[in-house]
């Protein structure tokens, strides 16, 4: 009985493992249908994550917990895969005979990311976290040929190695005051020590990093600008998100607001990050850096939130999560097609994009505009719900910091617009992105407008979702 | 001090020696074999500890079969003058040494000035029956995803070594 | 407290005294010479042929990927040891997890086979 509540994660472990499998005994030729399993066998697991949601059980004594906000999470990074292996199909056939390989990676680093969000126990949510960073090393570092996708790998291990050691570090100091890893139990025997307070230092640094948050943010763009594209938007999605599911779920249930002011700790480190990422994102010229530095702002926003820590901010948390999937894998669903027929990144290759392919140029406008919380788009209500939460805490100047700087935000997402369609280009040869690209590219435009007109089912989900706190 | 303390402050000593010699050394080869000896001093503090399980596992995995690797990756890259081929940025090497001071004071004030727990009761009698109770009892997803980890290791440096390989 | 680990260490410590005794033994008692030894007499005594070239060149691949094969079975042998202690109170879900794992792992291997990183040439 215990078992089949894994169910989904046990889907999701079969698949990577019957992709790499099969990559060993078809022959080349037959290797065409890799996107099509992938593809199912995520369908499949996410039917179990949304037939699992609204189960509130601890397994294994609480070190693995099938709950609600884990339910969410796995349904959030369910999607962001397939909106990658659909919007990537293009670009990961041009892999060649590694394409294979390519997709068991994915699965792996999603299973990774399911497991962080469900493990009510820090041993096994670092194993989550270890599973998900190797996957998403190998990765970075895939196209062998491209000098910077290398060293974006070779950069992202070291310094993901150093934050992992670091969160571990923090993880064992808050063992050896507590005296258990299960996260539920910690809060019932915390002690206010000095070894404490560095572990939880310690934690903070390591999720920072792993959030990008400034100033732990220096890997960010190299990574993200180095990275084959769909790795970059499943980096920026669901390894955020994930990190994100694991740091609320510690620091809401193990280390309670009312005993450590961590708090005002990442307040501060929140406003950094929106003005930084927000700032430097106005000179960018490469659509992957600026989709970097935006990621970093955006990350800023969630954290924002998660500093609230009361109702609003929680389910803004999990609300703009959400949303942020579809809003920028949009943007990176653009991002990878005109990569695919251009082979450029940079924001020159979108010039007069809006008469090349209206549809990508208009679907590139409305999830920017989404990511810049332009009502009535998805990303004002999630903006709404972080902004109100702040000020429900107290946090009125991190509210007004996050208001201005969506504001100049806008003004690097409009350069785009500006771009697509103001632009000339030379090129001007229709851009037809193929089949499945088109689908991803739909679900992210109607999912981005829909939240935003009718929010209500998300915000219910999402509501259901933080019980837990 | 009693010898369990001289004991202990010797160990130390060696590990953290050898841990900083990894990365003073200029030959590289002389690093990989000066964390051996740091993964050596870390499995006697296990031993120490009454872990023998795990010092034994430090040995195998992280004396054994970790530095193995280690030296046939410097191996296949290498072909610079021994001499220079790991070479500290003139610079950023006191930085580094600074920051790793503070780290190290910090935590150490930190974790000295602490009270800790005393755990009640004795050490378990069979601990590497009761750590096969906990893997495959409670830490089963953690065990098996430890699994899934290692196998996406081994093929994703076999992907990366080969296709390295074959650009040559 | 000595625990009995600690007549390893005695042991170790013996270990290091015997080479250093015997060294410092034959420093004491060989005849010490008045000038300092020229670069011939300081070379290191080896049999064999000269070595041609450097020596210092790049390796094959392969041995790496032998060693990365040899690394994952190695962590295996680790996980078995504690499950083959305690196999008998275990149980059959415990036996079904460790199959698991091995299988796991051995898809690794046939991945490694496939794929050529276990030939030589």
């Amino acid at each position: 009985m215990q078992i089949s509540m894994l169910a989904p994660e046990i889907e999701i472990a079969l698949l990577g493992l019957l992709l790499l499998v099969l990559g060993l005994l078809l022959p080349h030729k037959g290797r065409g249908i890799m996107g099509t399993v992938t593809f199912l066998g995520l369908v499949i697991a996410l039917l179990l994550s949304a037939a699992g949601f609204g189960q509130e059980e601890a397994l294994f004594n609480g070190v693995y917990q099938a709950d609600s906000y884990g339910s969410f999470f796995k349904l959030l990074f369910i999607l962001a895969g397939l909106l990658v292996v659909l919007s990537g199909s293009a670009y990961i056939q041009r892999l060649g005979r590694r394409a294979n390989e390519f997709y068991s990676f994915l699965v792996f680093a999603l299973l990774g990311m399911v497991v962080m969000a469900a493990a009510g126990e820090l041993i096994t949510l670092y194993i989550g976290l270890e599973l998900m960073t190797i996957s998403f090393y190998i990765l970075t570092a895939y196209l062998l040929n491209n000098e910077l996708s290398v060293e974006a790998g070779l950069k992202y291990l070291i310094l993901g190695a150093i934050s992992s050691a670091v969160l571990l570090f923090g993880i064992s100091l808050v063992y050896a005051v507590s005296g258990t890893t299960v996260i539920s139990e910690i809060a019932g025997h915390m002690q206010f020590q000095p070894a404490m307070v560095a572990g939880i230092i310690l934690m903070i640094a390591g999720f920072a990093f792993k959030l990008s948050l400034v100033p732990f943010h220096m890997w960010a763009p190299d990574i993200y600008q180095g990275a084959p594209i769909p790795v970059t938007a499943f980096l920026a999605v669901g390894s955020k998100a994930a990190a994100f599911a694991a740091f609320v779920r510690v620091f809401m249930l193990a280390l309670p607001l009312p005993q450590f002011e961590w708090g005002l700790v990442l307040a501060v480190l929140a406003a950094c990050t929106i003005i930084l990422g927000n700032l430097v994102a106005l000179v960018q010229t490469d659509i992957k850096r600026l989709l970097a530095y935006s990621s970093i702002a955006q990350a800023g926003y969630i954290l924002v939130g998660m500093v609230a820590g009361n109702e609003y901010g929680l389910k803004g948390v999990l609300f703009y999560a959400m949303l942020y999937v579809f809003s920028n894998l949009g943007a990176f669903a653009v991002a990878t097609a005109v990569e695919v027929e251009t082979g450029s990144t940079s924001i020159e290759a979108f010039k007069a994009l809006g008469k090349r392919s209206p549809m990508l140029a208009a679907i590139m406008t409305v999830c920017l505009l989404s990511l810049a919380g332009i009502p009535p788009l998805a990303g004002f209500v999630g903006k709404f719900y972080l902004f109100s939460g702040a000020i429900g805490a107290g946090y009125l100047w991190l509210a007004f910091v996050g208001l201005l700087m969506s504001m100049v935000s806008v003004y690097y997402y409009l350069m785009v617009a500006k771009a697509m369609y103001i632009g000339t280009n030379d090129d001007m040869t229709p851009i037809k992105p193929d089949t499945s690209t088109r689908v991803a590219l739909w679900i992210c435009l109607a999912a981005t407008v829909l939240i935003g007109v009718y929010p209500a089912p998300l915000s219910a989900l999402a509501q259901t979702a933080i019980q837990l706190f | 001090m009693n010898l369990s303390d001289l004991v202990f402050i010797v160990t130390a000593l060696i590990t953290v020696t050898a841990a900083v010699g990894v990365v003073g050394f200029k030959n590289i080869v002389h690093s990989a074999l000066s964390l051996v000896l740091s993964f050596l001093g870390v499995a006697a503090l296990y031993f120490q500890l009454q872990a023998g399980f795990l010092g034994l596992v430090q040995i195998l995995v992280y004396a054994g079969a970790v530095s193995v690797l280690i030296i046939f990756a410097i191996m296949l890259v290498m072909d610079k003058d021994p001499d220079e081929s790991n070479r500290s940025h003139a610079k950023q090497k006191y930085w580094g040494g600074l920051i790793a001071l503070l780290v190290t004071l910090g935590l150490g004030a930190a974790i000295g000035s602490t009270i800790w727990p005393q755990s009640s009761g004795s050490l378990p009698e069979d601990s590497v029956g009761a750590l096969a109770t906990l893997l495959l009892g409670d830490y089963v997803v953690a065990f098996e995803v430890a699994a899934l980890l290692l196998l996406v290791a081994v093929v994703g440096a076999i992907i990366l070594a080969k296709g390295a390989g074959e650009h040559d | 407290m000595l625990s009995d680990y600690s007549t390893i260490g005695i042991f170790l410590m013996l270990t290091l005294a015997f080479p250093l005794a015997a060294m410092g033994m034959a420093w004491a008692v060989r005849p010490k010479p008045k000038c300092k030894p020229d670069d011939e007499k300081l070379l290191p005594y080896e049999c064999g042929v000269d070595t041609i070239g450097r020596t210092w060149s790049r390796f094959k691949v392969n041995y790496f990927l032998y060693a990365l094969v040899f690394l994952a079975f190695d962590v295996e042998t680790i996980f078995l040891f504690p499950w083959a202690v305690k196999f008998s109170q275990l149980g059959l879900f415990a036996f079904v997890e460790m199959l698991l794992f091995i299988g796991i792992l051995l898809i690794g291997l046939w991945y490694a086979w496939k794929e050529g990183a276990l030939e030589w040439h």
